[in-house]
């Protein structure tokens, strides 16, 4: 039972990485490789404020979605120039940035949380304090689903009423077209900082969640890896409408549970589920490059 | 004198492999993360040969063979069918970085996830004009220099290299020539492959190898290509070159914990000050991209 509230608890987490991401590959039809450094800042941003200052669930997430959605200026404003291969490349500077900034941002010195030691580096951040909302703590897994649920769907509909108003309507004619989006007069740049920001602000609440669950984090989730396995979900299930990223991150859950059943060796379980991540996408560009459900082709 | 012997050296490596990726990206526009997985497989063919004990000069070169098969049969059966069907730019680095994840995790299974070498035993140094190399630093900078010289000799001499520029030029025109583009793009996937394994059995006899080696120093080349041009094919040799005299110093002057901190800030204020490169000519990158 236990095992199954688990994996539920993973994929609300990853219900709404792949819905944000979503916003920026669907919606802007870019590809972005820098998402997980953001799930990676709010787990960051949370665990520090949680732990050090001794802040509730809310406020802290809240902040990690700003501090989120501020950094994501760092991908933002290169969009307004860069399209393609060289947006890729972009966001993965950015990532790598990000990535060794929580890497190195730590000295044996000082206590973690100060200015000295902010990340504790590699050593990663242990005993993360569990989400606690008015005095009431979700310290087991069962009470914590219902938190991770809750805002699981919160974020789903936030998503969902942006791609059913005006500004969500908005922003697929500038992925179909970004220059007759202008001459309607459409501030299509500043339409990209929004779509990031609050895509970069959503993710920043799957963080915080994982880090609130795990209670331990360390900078291996805002690696490269992370970032193609967030972006392999949503192409697998399929980009630009809603239920595809809610399958491709069902599918990419289920599969490594499914492939635990079928009594593989231990040694080569793993490097066999990343590899038939690897055959997915060959394969879905060939047969499928719209994903198992999504409606939108990949520019 | 030491740190800019190093740089260079280090910077001949990623130079030959910037020089393989622009091999691919120029003729045919594949951003070719794949790459990075027959860079990853290179020292472990020559390792398995020498387990199974071949001599290593035979093991070299079937492993030389071997991955530009491999780099072939990437275009054969997967991005000459994609371009085929008109795929995007998007849909081919997708499946090429699904590529570079298969290969990367079947070498894993095979061979398992430790970092492994292929030289026992300390290296033996030089001393040449007050600095200390190692030897197979100077075989990396004798075989990189050949390499190098003999690319650029290939492309402005010979035939071959002139119906590659000129199919990196403007495909379409290369087709109404009458020249085969399908035939023409093999072979530029078959030289990446080459390039790679070299500049990949160089860095492995050096420093050792992993399966997960690959990724990062195809991206370490694609910096180099962004920094010396992506519109030429000597650029890319001189950006890799400045790219590993830029990490050295880094290394020298800070930390080496910063030394990819540095290299994608150098990466970030190319592609947003100098998109075109150091030897590109200037257009706009929403033009071509």
């Amino acid at each position: 039972m236990s095992y199954l509230v688990h994996l539920l608890i993973y994929f609300n987490i990853y219900v709404i990485v792949a819905l944000s991401l979503n916003l920026i590959v669907g919606y802007c039809g870019m590809l972005s490789l820098a998402h997980a450094a953001f799930y990676s800042v709010g787990g960051y941003a949370y665990a520090l404020l949680a732990l050090n200052l001794g802040w509730g669930f809310l406020p802290a997430i809240a902040v990690a979605a700003i501090i989120c959605a501020l950094l994501s200026l760092a991908v933002s404003l290169p969009a307004w120039r860069l399209k393609g291969d060289f947006f890729v490349l972009a966001t993965l500077a950015v990532q790598a940035l990000i990535f060794s900034l929580i890497y190195n941002w730590f000295s044996l010195e000082a206590p973690l949380g100060t200015w000295q030691n902010l990340t504790n580096g590699p050593f990663g951040i242990a005993g993360i304090p569990k989400a606690e909302i008015a005095g009431f703590k979700f310290a087991q897994p069962t009470s914590f689903i219902w938190l991770a649920t809750v805002l699981a769907t919160v974020c789903a509909f936030v998503v969902w009423r942006l791609k059913h108003s005006p500004w969500g309507r908005v922003l697929v004619s500038m992925r179909e077209d970004e220059l007759a989006a202008r001459s309607l007069g459409k501030n299509t740049r500043f339409l990209k900082v929004q779509a990031i920001a609050i895509a970069s602000g959503l993710v920043a609440f799957a963080g915080a969640l994982y880090a609130a669950h795990v209670s331990y984090l360390d900078p291996s989730s805002a690696s490269l890896d992370e970032s193609i396995l967030m972006l392999s979900m949503i192409i697998v299930g399929g980009v630009g409408n809603f239920r595809g990223p809610i399958i491709g991150a069902l599918v990419l859950i289920a599969l490594p549970e499914l492939l635990r059943f079928a009594h593989l060796p231990d040694a080569i379980a793993a490097n066999l589920r990343l590899g038939i991540y690897g055959l997915l996408l060959v394969l879905m560009m060939h047969f499928r490059p719209q994903g198992l459900a999504g409606e939108y082709r990949l520019n | 004198m030491q740190i800019i012997l190093n740089g260079l050296i280090s910077g001949a490596a990623i130079a030959l492999l910037a020089v393989a990726f622009q091999m691919v990206y120029l003729p045919t526009r594949v951003f070719f993360i794949g790459l990075a997985g027959i860079y990853s497989l290179a020292p472990f063919l020559v390792f398995a040969a020498s387990e199974a004990g071949v001599p290593l000069a035979v093991g070299i070169v079937l492993a030389v063979a071997t991955s530009v098969l491999v780099a072939v049969a990437c275009e054969w059966l997967n991005h000459a069918r994609l371009a085929r069907k008109g795929a995007s730019d998007g849909a081919h680095l997708i499946s090429s970085l699904g590529i570079y994840i298969l290969l990367a995790q079947l070498i894993a299974i095979l061979w398992g996830n430790d970092t492994k070498t292929l030289r026992t035993g300390l290296d033996s140094t030089v001393h040449f004009g007050g600095s200390i190399l190692t030897g197979s630093q100077l075989l990396m900078a004798g075989v990189a220099v050949v390499l190098l010289l003999g690319m650029w000799a290939m492309l402005h001499a010979s035939n071959i290299g002139l119906r590659l520029r000129a199919l990196a030029d403007n495909p379409m025109q290369f087709a109404l020539f009458g020249y085969n583009v399908d035939t023409h793009r093999l072979l530029a996937f078959a030289f990446a492959g080459l390039f790679a394994s070299v500049s990949s059995l160089l860095t492995a006899y050096d420093i050792g190898f992993n399966p997960y080696t690959g990724l990062h120093a195809v991206l370490l080349a694609v910096v180099a290509v962004i920094i010396g041009g992506r519109h030429s094919f000597v650029g890319p040799a001189i950006g890799g070159l400045l790219l590993g005299l830029v990490r050295a110093g880094v290394v020298w002057h800070f930390s080496a914990r910063w030394q990819e901190a540095v290299t994608f800030g150098v990466l970030v204020l190319f592609l947003l000050l100098r998109p075109h490169g150091v030897f590109g000519q200037k257009s706009r990158v929403e033009a071509t991209a």
